[in-house]
């Protein structure tokens, strides 16, 4: 079984050998990494079947690869293959391959195409091994490796200025969330000793009082972080920035669900911690409506998406909330098809339409259909509307709460596929509908076409697999009920027909500032996406920026200073020294020669030549002698 | 009484003879210093009498006030262009006055803590005696006889350096 | 009588201190000469009066002091000379003219 070790292997061995080859010959073999995550993909078909028929805590494969000994704790790496792995192994390779050949078409022209697929192929390695692990620390490992991943790919054109901030922010907010992974990390090696997760997961019921809610608490803020939930989702809507299959892949279907995958494969610490349950489910709550609202009212297509994220994201928080890891893993691995699915289409949009603003699209259907088609089946999925897949998987959520008694959340719920019905449609219209704006449209190139297709068909059978899904993680599953049915297509019904009422009848480009005029206040507020934003650049990082200036100054000022302070201090020494050097030094070399010269001088004033000089000189001299004589005489006599 | 006249012919005669000297090196005028020579010269003559040397305060008168006196101021014409080249500064040298300060306060000092035993003894000093131990062999025959060979050299030497250049 | 040897030889001390100024410190060579003729005359003073006082009976200094006469006369007579003549050749009655052996 050590094959499984492949699945993940295979693209960080595209990565390797991509990013160590120059430009030139990186863009041209991008038939690796795609032939990697395919293969990878295959695999994973392989892994899956091998775990079936699934069960609660089965594990099929383990590996463990001891690291190092520290102090007296084997650090190794850990991995497991079970159900949970195999639905996300499963998943991810299949939407990163589509992804990838997806960005074959759409990047080819990009002369960067290579280092693209080689980030890409790494994230794809990493969230692959992410959901293998059995290792806290590994999974830590990987999961910062993503973050890294995303920052680069947010950041991919990082001439312009908009990717280069949405990176920036990508990484820092999720930064604040992989805080408190870590401190989950501390709490729980404090408490068992250990990283690896299967002992961890069995000894909660032994833990100290207060150790799992500080460990869940601690994890619900990583996968806060890493979900876009509520208050740190500001980052997701920023990262549109970057190319649309990487959002689609990254955004959209594998690393924002990494926080629910953690949650969910740590839920027995959650299970311990029933407060941090319920905080769960409240802070999946809130990012719900809040992303169904503000979706409503956004204009770029790719930003509806983000936000849509936000909020299908916040469901399944819910769910997790409900304790019911299979309801939100199901509607994880559906969210992950179709949503992908909507934004592979956003890009043939995009292309065509060469703007992202829907108010100047328009009668796209005539010219798209094949991505008219896909789009439609991935809107109905996302809005709840059955058979698709995304009916079911919302259904389950659903279930989960009614399950659970949280009708309150049940009711947001009704409330977010109402708001998700309606800004679906409204996207539908002002897009493929209505009259043209633009010319030359014209469909997207078989290479994103056939993922696009690929997507559209399973998240139209993914639903006929719900029961089994459940069943095959260990759960019992049950079809929808009839009354849910009922209530899912009066929800989505209302939606649609409302954003039909507003968006569909006319043949002209509506306009809706009517509306908007008509709640001025509340619109202001969506406008504003609820002041987030806002807030965390008035309170946050314009401090923290005031405070890096200032720091910076003093690097510059006082450590420049200081090193400039040295650098002038050896100027002045120098100069002093040879100062020194030219004024002592020659100065006592050439004083000898002046004292020599003028002593010289002023004795030469002897050899005068002149007869009274020598007559002076020489009666001095005898005088003196004479009276040294006298003075000694007359001293000795007296 | 002798001694006073003799002292008072003493002082007289000191007093001409620094007077004079004074003055002939105070003076800026060449001409009155040669005449302030003869003067010093004539009050030496006076000490000379004094000192009951007759012979020598003849030949003094003689040799310095005549001859030596009448010489420089021959000599002080000859090199004079103009009666004014005649008046000069009166050059005056620290160390000079120094010099001659100091040997003479010395002088003074021990001359005047020496005690004088004067001999008392007859001083012939009449010509016939000088004459006689003059040219006596056993005295100062000799340094007679050098002392005439000195003049002429003097004398030739003289006339040569004195000549004209235009010969 | 009453005036000693002292006297005596204080006034040739005096005269020939004066002497010995005058020849030091006088530019005009006359005046040099004049002065050194000062001398001579201090130093016959002395001579004639330590003769007189100290060796009567042999006069001494009395013939020593005509034999310096002599000898200053000739003295005058060659400075003078030889004054003429650097005065001819150098147009100038200074001691100071000459001075090549300056330096």
């Amino acid at each position: 079984m050590g094959w499984v070790l492949a699945i993940p292997a295979l693209p960080a061995i595209a990565f390797a050998v991509l990013v160590a080859l120059p430009r030139r010959i990186r863009n041209t073999l991008l038939w690796v990494p795609v032939s990697a995550i395919s293969i990878a993909a295959l695999l994973s078909i392989g892994a899956f079947v091998r775990v079936l028929p699934g069960g609660a805590g089965i594990v099929v494969w383990q590996f463990h690869w001891p690291l190092a000994r520290i102090g007296g704790h084997l650090l190794e790496l850990g991995m497991q293959l079970g159900p949970i792995s195999a639905v996300m192994l499963l998943t991810v390779s299949f939407v990163a391959a589509c992804v990838e050949i997806y960005s074959l078409g759409y990047m080819h022209r990009d002369e960067r195409v290579g280092w693209y697929f080689a980030v890409l192929s790494l994230f794809t390695s990493a969230m692959l091994t992410l959901v293998l692990a059995d290792n806290l620390l590994l999974l830590f490992a990987m999961w910062e490796l993503m973050g890294l991943c995303s920052y680069l790919l947010i950041g991919f054109w990082f001439e312009l200025e908009a990717p280069r901030k949405a990176s920036q922010k990508a990484f820092l907010t999720t930064r604040v969330g992989d805080l408190g992974l870590l401190f989950a990390l501390f709490v729980i090696f404090k408490q068992t000793g250990t990283f690896a997760m299967t002992p961890v997961l069995a000894s909660v019921g032994h833990w100290a009082p207060g150790v799992a809610v500080a460990a869940a608490t601690g994890l619900l803020l990583g996968a806060m972080g890493k979900s876009a939930q509520v208050p740190l989702h500001v980052w997701l809507p920023d990262a549109m920035a970057g190319p649309t299959p990487a959002s689609a892949l990254i955004h959209a279907a594998t690393m924002v669900a990494a926080g629910v995958y953690l949650i969910a494969r740590t839920m027995p610490i959650f299970v311990a911690a029933p407060p941090v349950l319920h905080a769960t489910l409240i802070v999946g709550a809130v990012t719900a409506l809040l992303g169904g609202l503000l979706a409503a009212v956004q204009h770029d297509v790719k930003k509806v998406l983000a936000y849509s994220t936000i909020s299908q994201l916040g469901l399944m928080f819910m769910a997790l909330g409900a304790a019911n890891v299979v309801a939100a893993l199901f509607h994880l691995v559906t969210h992950a098809f179709f949503k992908s699915l909507l934004f592979l289409g956003a890009g043939v949009i995009i292309h065509a339409a060469r703007t992202q603003d829907m108010r100047e699209m328009g009668g796209l259907r005539k010219h798209l259909p094949v991505t008219t088609a896909t789009f439609a089946i991935g809107s109905l999925a996302l809005a709840g509307v059955p058979p698709l897949s995304g009916f079911f998987s919302k259904d389950g959520v659903i279930a989960a709460l009614l399950e659970a008694h949280q009708y309150w959340a049940v009711a947001t719920v009704f409330l977010v596929s109402l708001f998700t019905a309606f800004y679906m449609t409204r996207l539908y219209f002002r897009v493929f509908e209505g009259p043209e704006q633009i010319e030359h449209l014209h469909e997207g190139h078989a290479s994103m076409i056939y993922p696009m297709t690929a997507l559209a068909a399973v998240t139209c059978v993914l639903g006929a697999a719900s029961v089994a899904f459940a069943v095959f993680l260990g759960r019992e599953g049950e079809w929808p009920t009839l009354g849910l049915v009922l209530a899912s297509l009066a929800v989505a019904g209302t939606g649609i027909g409302t954003g039909w009422w507003v968006y569909g009848r006319r043949s002209v480009v509506v306009n809706t500032r009517v509306y908007k005029e008509r709640v001025p206040g509340l619109y202001g507020v969506l406008q504003q996406k609820f002041y987030f934003d806002l807030v965390y650049e008035t309170v946050i990082v314009k401090p923290y920026m005031a405070l890096t200036e200032a720091l910076a100054a003093f690097d510059l000022r006082g450590i420049d200073g200081v090193v400039n302070a040295v650098a002038r201090g050896w100027v002045v020494m120098s100069a002093l020294s040879w100062r020194f050097d030219s004024s002592v030094i020659d100065g006592a070399v050439n004083g000898v020669a002046s004292i020599a010269r003028d002593s010289g001088k002023r004795v030469r004033r002897l050899q005068s030549g002149r007869l009274q000089t020598y007559q002076r000189l020489v009666l001095s001299a005898v005088v003196l002698l004479v009276l040294v004589l006298v003075v000694y005489v007359v001293v000795k006599g007296v | 009484m002798p001694d006073t006249v003799s002292s008072i012919a003493f002082g007289l005669f000191a007093t001409l003879c620094v007077g004079g000297a004074i003055g002939m090196l105070v003076s800026k005028n060449v001409v009155h210093a040669a005449f302030w020579l003869l003067e010093v010269s004539v009050a030496t003559a006076g000490i000379f009498f004094l000192l009951h040397a007759d012979y020598v305060a003849l030949v003094q008168l003689l040799v310095y006030s005549v001859a030596v006196a009448v010489l420089m101021l021959f000599t002080i014409m000859i090199t004079l262009r103009r009666i004014e080249d005649a008046i000069r500064p009166r050059d005056f040298s620290a160390i000079a006055a120094v010099v001659g300060l100091v040997f003479g306060g010395m002088m003074l000092f021990l001359l005047s803590r020496y005690t004088w035993h004067p001999k008392s003894a007859v001083f012939a000093a009449d010509i016939a005696s000088i004459g006689r131990q003059l040219f006596s062999l056993r005295l100062w025959a000799l340094p007679f006889e050098i002392a005439s060979v000195l003049l002429t050299a003097a004398l030739v030497g003289a006339v040569w350096w004195a000549r004209e250049d235009d010969r | 009588m009453h005036v000693g040897v002292g006297a005596f030889l204080m006034l040739g001390a005096v005269l020939f201190s004066l002497g010995i100024y005058g020849a030091l410190s006088k530019r005009a060579t006359v005046q040099v000469l004049m002065s050194l003729e000062l001398m001579a005359i201090a130093i016959n003073i002395n001579l004639i009066a330590l003769a007189r006082f100290q060796t009567p009976r042999t006069m001494d200094g009395l013939f020593f002091a005509l034999f310096t006469m002599v000898d200053s006369a000739a003295e005058v007579g060659l400075g003078l000379a030889l004054m003429l003549a650097i005065f001819r050749r150098t147009d100038s009655s200074e001691v100071t003219t000459l001075d090549e052996l300056k330096g």
